[in-house]
């Protein structure tokens, strides 16, 4: 049986139609096409299904769909602004926090919500706040020095 | 997912029940991150999952004399609970080794508790608390059952097919209590392979009081009495806690598999019992 869903995605509300068994992870992939939302394990060990609602991180291939109702959902699609990229995300490709783009919107996502709880993440605050997501590439260390640059470059320094 | 499902979403626990009641093969769900899980791995496949996110009753922590966690409150939520953290900074020290910031985000305390795994992490904490969980049965009864009768055996609780616990229910700390959480895992998302919770109540070096509890080497969470009776009344010497060690790593009875051998598990349980009796001894010395 499906059912009506509203919530604000990436800002703007949007109404939908869906099962009762879909997870947020499918809806918005299939439903509203937002690809930037990886699945990796299905499982909500690898975090590239990271999307925010109200501004919290969750694993989206384990939260029901209807679950959204009447919340914000952030993707990855919903940081830039225009064509301008956010602070984490210049601060990813700067760094070289990106190599094969898969596990990036999930941790950029991760960051965003890390970043807006603490503005001046100690290093070990961001490893706490990036253990559910892996990257397979990176080894971490650019990801933390990105990190530092975007709070950084959010704070205005350059 | 592939198995389809009906998605019930209540607002009351009273309609929650009625849902469940009337829906074969209708499961709870609280913040998903184990159901979900085994659902998709093909363990588990309800009819229908009856949603408790949004009953109002089941999410926060209340305090007043005692404390009352609802069972629905995400673990963050917990963790960032003032008077939790004031109160039960053991209880948020375990929850803040859990899993991820994603899976502490929707897992709840009631999930972790509900979901009965050996190795629930909020579970040892809340035995040397004494914690009692609040459960309303169908007819709209409300009882207490104290955490350490609730777990019968992996998976396996007390609660009857549409029971539903309603919140953690803690009395206040006592002034002179001090408790303290050790786990063993490999990498920050594993389980735990042992983990240990010990409170105390010291009068200058005795024991007054003891609670010692595990996870992930027995069947269930559950207390050591043993131990506790071995510590209760005595002076707090080194040879005692060597003794409480050697009986804690004699008293469990863990499983070998992939993720650590028994022996291991065994042995990292003694070494947690002391390492938590020399902590706490060394806080309260002045």
């Amino acid at each position: 049986m499906k059912h009506p869903l509203a919530f604000t995605l990436n800002g703007s509300p949007v109404l939908g139609e869906v099962e009762g068994s879909k997870l947020l992870l499918e809806v918005l992939r299939d439903h509203f096409h937002l690809t930037g939302t990886k699945e990796g394990c299905g499982k909500g060990e690898c975090g590239a299904c990271t999307v925010l609602v109200d501004g919290r991180p969750v694993n989206s291939c384990l939260f029901p769909a209807l679950e959204a109702e009447g919340r914000e959902v952030t993707t990855i699609e919903g940081l830039p602004r225009g064509t301008e990229l956010s602070a984490v995300q210049q601060a990813f490709v700067e760094q070289g926090g990106i190599q094969c783009g898969f596990c990036s919107p999930g941790m950029i996502l991760s960051v965003q919500a890390l970043l807006d709880r603490n503005p001046t993440p100690s290093e070990s605050d961001i490893r706490d706040a990036l253990v559910g997501n892996i990257c397979r590439c990176t080894g971490y260390v650019q990801i933390v020095e990105a990190v530092h640059a975007a709070a950084g470059l959010r704070r205005g320094e350059r | 997912m592939r198995g389809r499902f009906e998605f019930l979403r209540p607002r009351s626990v009273e309609e929650a029940q009625e849902l469940k009641a009337r829906t074969e093969g209708a499961k709870y769900l609280a913040g998903g991150t184990d159901l979900i899980v085994r659902m998709k791995e093909r363990k588990e496949s309800p009819a229908a999952l009856v949603s408790l996110r949004r009953i109002a009753e089941l999410s926060g922590v209340r305090a007043d004399g005692f404390v009352r966690v609802g069972s629905a409150t995400p673990i963050a939520d917990c963790i960032g609970d003032p008077a939790l953290s004031s109160r039960f900074p053991v209880l948020v020290q375990a929850m803040a080794s859990m899993g991820s910031v994603q899976i502490r985000n929707v897992a709840t305390v009631g999930g972790n508790l509900c979901t009965a795994s050996p190795c629930a992490d909020t579970a040892p904490p809340l035995l040397v608390l004494g914690a009692r969980l609040a459960v309303r049965r169908p007819g709209g009864q409300e009882d207490e059952i104290p955490l350490e009768e609730f777990f019968l055996g992996p998976r396996q609780t007390r609660l009857g097919p549409h029971d539903l616990v309603t919140g953690v229910v803690l009395d206040p700390p006592a002034p002179n209590a001090r408790a303290i959480f050790f786990k063993k895992r490999r990498v920050a998302m594993d389980l735990a392979l042992a983990s240990v919770a010990v409170l105390l109540e010291l009068d200058g070096a005795t024991c007054v009081k003891a609670r010692v509890a595990v996870g992930s080497v027995a069947p269930t969470p559950r207390r050591l009495e043993s131990v506790e009776r071995l510590l209760t009344g005595q002076e707090m010497k080194r040879d005692l806690l060597l003794a409480a060690a050697n009986l804690a790593r004699e008293s469990v009875a863990p499983i070998c598999d992939l993720r650590a051998g028994e022996e291991y598990r065994r042995h990292i349980t003694g070494v947690f019992v002391r390492r938590a009796l020399e902590t706490l001894l060394g806080q309260a010395r002045p």
